[in-house]
């Protein structure tokens, strides 16, 4: 279970406080993959920050007891200047996974990006770099998977890549979804979290919250 | 995943942080990379040494001149200011923080562990160098030598995290600080022994924490040497009460200030 308690996140501006969530009270259950929708500036990516632990929220408190990704897609805590490999280790230590040598080799192979491996990750293409981060987080065994558009850039087959792996993910643990893509989201989550006037709303059913969605 | 003491983390992200700090700090586009985290504060020192230590500038006794500049320039330089900086900036690090298990005060341990460890290293090369060139480059107590430097460096970094929170209010502070790290250089006994500033204003002088550190290696370097202000009790209190806001302005505000 990830339980926010009366969340509220507000970031200061010269005209006052600007409330992007307000006194949020969700329980997100563990055996559920869960979509977030909301507007533009709704405050989804600042949500997934926060459940990923990288953001704080202004009041009140994130409980959990799952092992939660970083959020995935958004600008991540790479080194541009270190390699892939380089990069994998520098993970893989902060992690505390001590048998670092299969997380490379897996990396490498499913990231299909080569000798790339051994460059630095900043001369990467935006591609290359969203199939190594997500190769990378596939890399480690989550209970939650925090994903931000992961699946707006790659190729086809990358794509098909990452259902499939997805798919195969969430036999053993969940994801937590931000997507425009409401096919992509029919076909992952089974749950979904409106975003939108600064509240949060739990649906059960996908359908429906996309329906609210579309009309908010 | 495996679950990790609260300590364990701690160590793994430092080390983690470390690593990722020697092996990034200078770019792909240095020759000779890595070798920079070394290389330039003993370009620097080098330059210094040349330019200072040569010339007729007061020193002590018998000590040269190249040494007695060495005593005081290379901690003051490398324990006091990168330290100090390294961790006044080391919020502008926004990088780092794209993993829960990575917290501000990581970063701070690990680039005071790095300063400490170059410094370390530095100034054993320079020494070893001094030495075989022929110049008396010992220290008369070592361990007294390298605990007064363990308590500049300890105020080095109290005063940058203290820095790096309240510059978060307003940045000009940093500004300030990097204007006055000449003057302060110049007050602080570094390249002079406090003995040559007339009586009269010693008083004015031992006012500053770093010119009883300086005093305080001098005297712990140079054999029957007795400077007429080194207090240590003075530095380490001023060393005591820095930590103690430092870490309560950390405690306040480390979420505020990496918050994007």
């Amino acid at each position: 279970m990830i339980s926010l308690q009366n969340v509220s996140k507000y970031y200061p501006t010269r005209f006052g406080p600007n409330y992007i969530l307000k006194d949020l009270n969700i329980d997100i259950p563990d055996d559920r993959d869960i979509a977030i929708l909301g507007r533009n500036g709704a405050g989804k990516t600042t949500l997934m920050r926060m459940i990923g632990g990288i953001d704080f929220p202004t009041r009140g408190r994130i409980v959990s007891d799952r092992f939660i990704s970083w959020p995935l897609g958004i600008g991540s805590g790479f080194n541009g200047v270190m390699t892939g490999r380089e990069n994998v280790r520098y993970v893989c230590r902060i992690h505390g996974v001590k048998d670092i040598k299969p997380v490379e080799e897996f990396v490498r192979d499913f990231s299909e990006i080569g000798e790339n491996f051994d460059l630095p990750i900043g001369s990467y293409s935006s591609g290359m770099r969203m199939r190594y981060g997500f190769a990378v987080s596939m890399g480690f065994d989550f209970d939650t998977y925090l994903m931000d558009e992961i699946m707006a850039v790659g190729d086809a087959d990358f794509k098909k890549k990452c259902n499939d792996t997805l798919k195969n993910k969430r036999e053993t643990s969940n994801i937590i979804l931000v997507s425009h893509n409401m096919d992509n989201i029919r076909e992952h989550c089974n749950a979904a979290i409106l975003l939108a006037y600064g509240r949060a709303e739990f649906y059960e059913s996908v359908d429906q919250a996309i329906y609210r969605y579309m009309r908010s | 995943m495996q679950v990790r003491s609260a300590f364990a983390i701690q160590r793994d992200v430092i080390f983690a942080i470390f690593i990722r700090e020697i092996s990034s700090r200078f770019g792909n586009n240095y020759a000779f990379g890595n070798v920079w985290l070394l290389l330039e504060p003993l370009v620097l020192m080098t330059v210094f040494i040349i330019l200072f230590g040569f010339r007729g500038i007061a020193t002590l006794g018998n000590i040269a001149p190249p040494v007695f500049i060495v005593i005081t320039y290379v901690p003051f330089r490398m324990l006091w200011g990168s330290t100090m900086k390294k961790a006044m900036g080391a919020a502008g690090a926004r990088g780092l923080f794209g993993f829960r298990q990575i917290r501000l005060f990581d970063v701070f341990l690990a680039h005071a562990l790095i300063e400490g460890g170059v410094y370390l290293t530095v100034k054993s090369i320079i020494l070893i160098t001094l030495l075989w060139f022929g110049f008396e480059a010992l220290p008369s107590d070592p361990l007294l030598f390298l605990g007064y430097a363990s308590t500049l460096w300890l105020f080095a970094v109290s005063f940058g995290i203290l820095a790096c929170m309240v510059s978060r209010i307003a940045k000009e502070v940093e500004k300030i600080i990097n204007i006055m790290t000449l003057p302060l250089l110049l007050m602080s006994a570094v390249i002079y022994p406090i003995t040559v500033v007339p009586t009269q204003y010693l008083n004015f002088f031992s006012y500053n924490p770093l010119a009883h550190a300086s005093e305080l290696l001098r005297e712990a370097w140079i054999e029957g040497y007795v400077s007429p202000i080194a207090d240590f009790e003075y530095l380490v209190t001023w060393t005591l009460v820095l930590m103690a806001m430092a870490m309560s302005a950390y405690r306040l505000n480390w979420r505020w200030v990496i918050a994007t």
